[in-house]
């Protein structure tokens, strides 16, 4: 069976379980935005494989050519959220586009994948290796950096910190493979270190609730550490088996807010139990096997550098999700790809994914 | 090479989410079930009502009767004031007093609170109509105890009241928790497992803000089973209102089975006050020197006076130490030892049947020397004293005959002929019960049968009375009986008997007085006694409490005779 067959199924899957329990979680509450919100998942997930399908059909040298073309249209969307974005707690986050939301932050953290693998995979005349391994610091550092921070920084300020932060992790795992040398990255992370206390002036004070709220959730148990402390209950109430499908009372008695979105996967657990959880990480951990084997096996520099900073990104993604939800990580705006409710994530992970199944597709023609 | 490190941090990552999701659902899942029932599970709990008790013709003493409480479940702010808002015109209590009810009463988010209790069923009515607009509005019923005659039979009845830990550690195996409301006293006490009801619920889900959600389930509250009682309530009635105002006990008792009919004992207080839960009250009812809570009918020990002539009688006859031609000559007094023993009056020459009518003591004096001691104290055993009747009240108490033996033992004395001269006319050490001397009675109206006083008739419709029904044959001749009984008949109907005054109400009554002095103060006056004379129906014995002479308590048997025979009871 081939890898992407793989990958679109265990996708599919994962998205089956995403609709469920999103049915689930709005089956008992009364409201228009409700009764819709399962078919609107659908039909982001048909749109999703069909990306699936067109992103894996091409050559996608063909993203190489186009890099700083889409670099820029992403830049330009997330400079027009700031001006016609929708507010939606308390972040301007989506553009309106005819009868759907669409959030561009979430096509950014495509973008600097696309952009930091083309930068980094780039050749030397005469030697097959990696430039990148003889750049020096500004080459290595500096220059990719501004070229991210830019789409980082406008994220940060719509505030969404969380995918901010993604856009960031990624940059520096994309450092790391591609072999850059490694005190570059050791010098990176030590003058980041310098820049955490002065980092805390910045945050927002929901922000800094937040990671205090993760320090110590019964600081505020009905404020900021309320959703936490609902997603453990959620979560640990499902126990072994579960509580069974719609019956999930902390997702479906609205304890648990945002049980469609961020917080599925406690929606999910308290429904499906340990047995479930384990399936759907299960599941999670394959994709992203898949992905790491295409990375390894493809010769392709750039090919490689792709397949791997878009597994990275949808692991770190479900991973930072799955542990905030278990209040292991500071509450932060992450979707857990593939389940969570959002055409964008959806879409925008069905195409990331749509790229690695045509890595590995092509790998044999280089 | 970056690249299989990178995978082995994933992995890793993986097994840590994995581990974490086990340790929350597996070894944490009990806790989190737990908070999670308590988010969203509310429990209202639905108040059965005790059982009953009824008299003998099923007529209801005590009942129950439900009270309505409106119970809020604890909601966000906004709801609430929208709540109180709607509930404050129905109630007529501000909403200010309603947020101080609930403030007060609010323990925890979980928990509904009562913000006003035993509303009227109009107004719960009116509630249950508008149920939809009122969220988190729920009626609460309760049973509360209802006594209809108020004090009648107090102290056979008992009351209500919060369990304290000395029952709580005895009944805990039974099902009993702290804040049961269990029973004092009485019958509510000592059938308080049929009585008890048991509670039922509802429990309720709610949303995140306190919204009533479904009913998950329901378990119907159990009525407690009612006990019939062989109290009459007509008689009982009777025996209150002519012992009103005055410190004793009256029993009344059907002398063939041990049913007793009426039972009352003075100063009562009124149960009814430990429903309302007026503190005040009830304290000074505890801290009352007269204690209102003593059923003086089995709990107090009194010395009989006259009235033990009777066994004495009995006694002498049995043995044949006397007979109905032995006369004794009552010179106003008897030298017994070195001491002189006065009789209340000089009676010259009298016999057995004079001796009993006019409650000569130097006749007893004789006739309990001429006995002994120890066969004066072996004839009170079989006529029941010295132990508890085996009535089912708590805290009977045994009352106490002496003799000799006991003396040495206990008080390292030597038992003089002074002391039988006491003991022979029911004074000294001898203590009894009413309810033991009106047992006592019983043996003459029905000819030789000591009977087991019993108040349960039935249980839930079942009838006990003949498991509680004992009637030991006591093997005494028919001729002693009738002739003892002869001089009980004497004690009225002659001119100078000592309960003379019954004489003229229209009934036989026979009976015998007796003024029993004691350290306290003024005698205790006695009267006990059966009518009809020919074919008994009643025993009575009506104990005052310092009531001066037993001709006070003659006077009261005639009230309550007379009170029966207008209402036509006899």
């Amino acid at each position: 069976m081939n890898t992407t067959f793989k990958i679109l199924i265990a996708a599919l899957l994962i998205a089956v379980i995403g609709i469920m329990s999103i049915y689930s979680s709005a089956s008992r509450k009364e409201g228009e935005l409700w009764e819709t919100l399962c078919q609107r998942q659908i039909i982001w997930v048909i749109i999703g494989l069909l990306a699936f399908w067109f992103f894996s059909n091409f050559n996608y040298r063909w993203l190489w050519d186009w890099t700083y073309f889409i670099y820029g249209i992403v830049i330009f969307l997330l400079l027009l959220v700031f001006i016609l974005g929708i507010v939606r707690l308390g972040a301007q986050r989506w553009l309106k586009l005819m009868w759907f939301n669409f959030q561009p932050s979430e096509t950014a953290k495509l973008i600097t994948i696309l952009f930091l693998a083309k930068y980094f995979s780039r050749k030397s005349v005469d030697d097959v290796a990696l430039k990148a391994s003889k750049f020096g610091l500004w080459r290595a550092l500096i220059l990719p950096f501004i070229f991210v921070g830019i789409p980082m920084f406008l994220i940060i300020e719509q505030p969404d910190l969380g995918s901010g932060a993604i856009v960031f992790l990624i940059f520096f795992i994309m450092l790391y493979l591609s072999n850059v040398k490694l005190r570059f990255i050791i010098i990176f992370l030590a003058i980041l270190g310098l820049l955490i206390p002065l980092g805390w002036n910045f945050l927002r004070d929901y922000q800094r609730d937040r990671i205090m709220v993760f320090l110590n959730p019964n600081i505020d148990p009905l404020g900021a550490g309320y959703t936490v402390i609902q997603s453990k209950i959620a979560i640990g109430s499902g126990g072994f088996f579960g509580k069974g499908w719609l019956s999930g009372t902390q997702s479906q008695l609205k304890f648990l807010p945002e049980s469609h979105t961020d917080f599925i996967f406690a929606t999910f657990s308290e429904e499906w139990g340990l047995l479930g959880g384990v399936v759907l990480m299960g599941l999670y951990f394959f994709i992203i096997f898949q992905g790491i084997r295409t990375a390894q096996r493809t010769r392709d520099h750039y090919g490689s550098l792709l397949a791997l900073g878009i597994t990275l990104m949808f692991c770190i993604q479900a991973c930072v999700n799955i542990a905030m939800t278990m209040g292991l990580a500071p509450v932060v705006g992450l979707p857990l790809p593939l389940m969570s409710y959002g055409g964008s994530s959806v879409l925008v992970t069905f195409i990331g994914l749509g790229i690695v199944a045509n890595v590995s597709k092509t790998r044999a023609v280089f | 090479m970056r690249i299989r490190l990178l995978h082995f941090v994933v992995i890793a990552i993986f097994i840590f989410l994995a581990i974490s999701l086990i340790n929350l659902t597996v070894f944490q899942g009990g806790k989190f079930t737990d908070l999670s029932n308590k988010n969203c599970i509310r429990l209202i709990s639905q108040g059965g009502s005790r059982g009953k008790i009824l008299d003998t013709n099923g007529d209801m003493i005590v009942g129950s009767v439900i009270s309505y409480d409106v119970v809020v479940l604890p909601q966000t702010r906004e709801s609430m004031a929208k709540t109180f808002e709607g509930l404050s015109p129905i109630l007529g209590i501000s909403t200010e007093e309603l947020w101080q009810r609930f403030r007060r009463g609010y323990s925890e988010p979980s928990v509904p609170v009562a913000i006003a209790k035993n509303i009227s069923l109009e107004k719960a009515v009116a509630l249950e109509e508008r149920k939809l607009d009122l969220d988190g509005v729920v009626i609460q019923s309760d049973a509360l105890r209802f006594y209809p005659y108020g004090s009648l039979a107090c102290h056979v009845i008992g009351y209500l009241s919060e369990i304290d830990r000395w029952r709580l550690t005895k009944l805990a195996d039974y099902g009993y928790k702290t804040k049961d409301i269990v029973g004092m006293g009485g019958i509510e006490e000592k059938y308080d497992y049929y009585l008890r009801q048991e509670d039922g619920g509802l429990s309720v889900e709610v949303d995140h803000q306190g919204r009533f959600s479904r009913v998950l389930g329901f378990r119907p509250p159990q009525s407690g089973k009612d006990v019939q009682l062989t109290l009459d309530l007509r008689l009982q009635k009777i025996v209150e209102t002519s012992m009103e105002g005055k410190n004793g006990a009256a029993v009344m008792m059907n002398p063939h089975t041990g049913e007793i009919l009426a039972m009352s004992s003075f100063p009562n207080f009124d149960p009814s006050l430990f429903v309302r839960k007026n503190d005040k009250s009830v304290g000074y009812l505890f801290a009352d020197p007269a204690a209102p809570f003593f059923n003086r009918a089995i709990t107090g020990q009194y010395p009989p006076g006259s009235v033990f002539k009777p066994i004495v009688a009995a006694a002498g006859l049995e043995t044949g130490r006397i007979n109905l031609s032995t006369s004794f000559d009552c010179a106003g007094s008897l030298k017994v030892g070195r001491r002189e023993f006065k009789c209340w009056d000089t009676h010259q020459n009298q016999d057995l049947v004079q001796a009993i009518a006019h409650s000569c003591d130097v006749f007893f004096y004789k006739t309990g020397l001429a006995v002994g001691p120890q066969v004066l104290h072996d004839y009170s055993v079989r006529f029941g004293l010295t132990r508890p009747t085996g009535i089912e009240l708590p805290y009977e108490e045994s009352g106490f005959i002496p003799n000799p033996i006991w003396k040495k033992i206990y008080k390292f004395q030597k038992w003089y002929d002074g002391d039988t001269a006491n003991f022979s006319i029911g004074q000294g050490e001898v203590l009894t019960t009413p309810l033991q001397i009106c047992r006592m009675m019983a043996v003459f109206a029905n000819h030789g049968k000591l009977v087991t006083p019993y108040l349960v008739k039935a249980i839930d419709g079942q009838d006990f009375s003949a498991s509680h029904r004992r009637i030991v044959p006591m093997h005494i001749k028919d001729a002693v009986i009738n002739n003892i009984s002869k001089g009980l008949r004497e004690v009225v109907s002659d001119a100078k008997g000592t309960a003379n005054v019954l004489a003229n109400i229209g009934l036989n009554v026979a009976g015998k007085t007796g003024t029993s002095q004691n350290p306290r103060g003024l005698s205790h006056g006695w009267f006990t006694g059966f009518a009809p004379y020919e074919k008994p129906k009643y025993v009575i014995c009506v104990f005052l409490e310092h009531g001066e002479h037993g001709y006070a308590a003659a006077v009261v048997a005639k009230k309550i005779f007379e009170l029966m025979l207008q209402q036509g009871l006899l």
